[in-house]
């Protein structure tokens, strides 16, 4: 073994697993955030202290959401006062509400069920009751 | 020496991005039903690939580490003999003192 053996060492594999990490977080990153085509737009609005939604045919909600298994849906999120934080936490959606801008998150609910709907960063007086209920029912057609 | 770290370093970049391949393809397919992504399951692999990684970092540099003070110690017995750079008076200028 040379003098310089240790460093090649240390620094040539080192490397080679950042590059791993780059690479691998990179394309999984763009899996990720890629939406599908036929994904239905969900508008959901966050004030304090309360969710509300509107689907793509007008049907409007508070606090319950009601979606279908199987198909894949696109938030567009829009906030009314101040900073919230959208958050499925059974679907890793999780995307900040900020007045005046409007953030995007998509997810396929795979399962049934009723899923909680909650408010990540603080809000307000009440913005440990900002919840809101997810329910994903079986697609009938 | 050189030769069998720069083959490991190719070999650990081919294996880590090999099985990455299925992504450029896994949109493509057109039959069945509908399948969409489980984001769930890519976040939590890619927590655990990543866990991985960064413990093989630790492990590397803590080892490499560990190794140095191991053989570069006053009592390992390859350090019998000093180095020709040890007991210059100059070591800047790589001229030996008297009695060297």
């Amino acid at each position: 073994m040379g003098h310089d053996t240790a460093e090649w060492v240390f620094v040539g594999i080192v490397i080679a697993i950042l590059f791993y990490v780059g690479v691998d977080s990179w394309i999984v990153q763009k899996e990720v955030e890629e939406v599908p085509a036929d994904a239905e737009i969900v508008k959901v609005y966050g004030q304090q202290w309360f969710w509300s939604f509107e689907h793509a045919d007008g049907t409007k909600e508070v606090n319950t959401l009601h979606l279908k298994q199987g198909h894949a849906y696109k938030f567009e999120i829009y906030g009314k006062d101040v900073m919230h934080s959208f958050n499925i936490p059974d679907y890793v959606v999780f995307e900040d509400v900020v007045p005046g801008h409007v953030n995007h998150a998509w997810f396929s609910p795979d399962q049934t069920g009723t899923f909680p709907i909650q408010c990540r960063e603080y809000c307000g007086l009440l913005h440990y009751n900002m919840r809101g209920e997810l329910v994903v029912e079986a697609d009938k057609t | 020496m050189k030769k069998i770290i720069a083959v490991s370093i190719i070999a650990l970049m081919a294996i880590a991005l090999v099985p990455q391949l299925h992504f450029a393809f896994a949109q493509e397919s057109k039959t069945g039903a509908k399948q969409y992504i489980n984001l769930r399951a890519e976040v939590w692999n890619e927590f655990f690939r990543m866990t991985t990684a960064a413990f093989t970092v630790g492990a590397v540099v803590s080892g490499t580490m560990i190794w140095l003070v191991w053989r570069f110690r006053e009592s390992h017995p390859k350090n019998k003999t000093p180095t020709r750079w040890e007991g210059m008076d100059d070591p800047t200028t790589g001229s030996y003192g008297e009695g060297h």
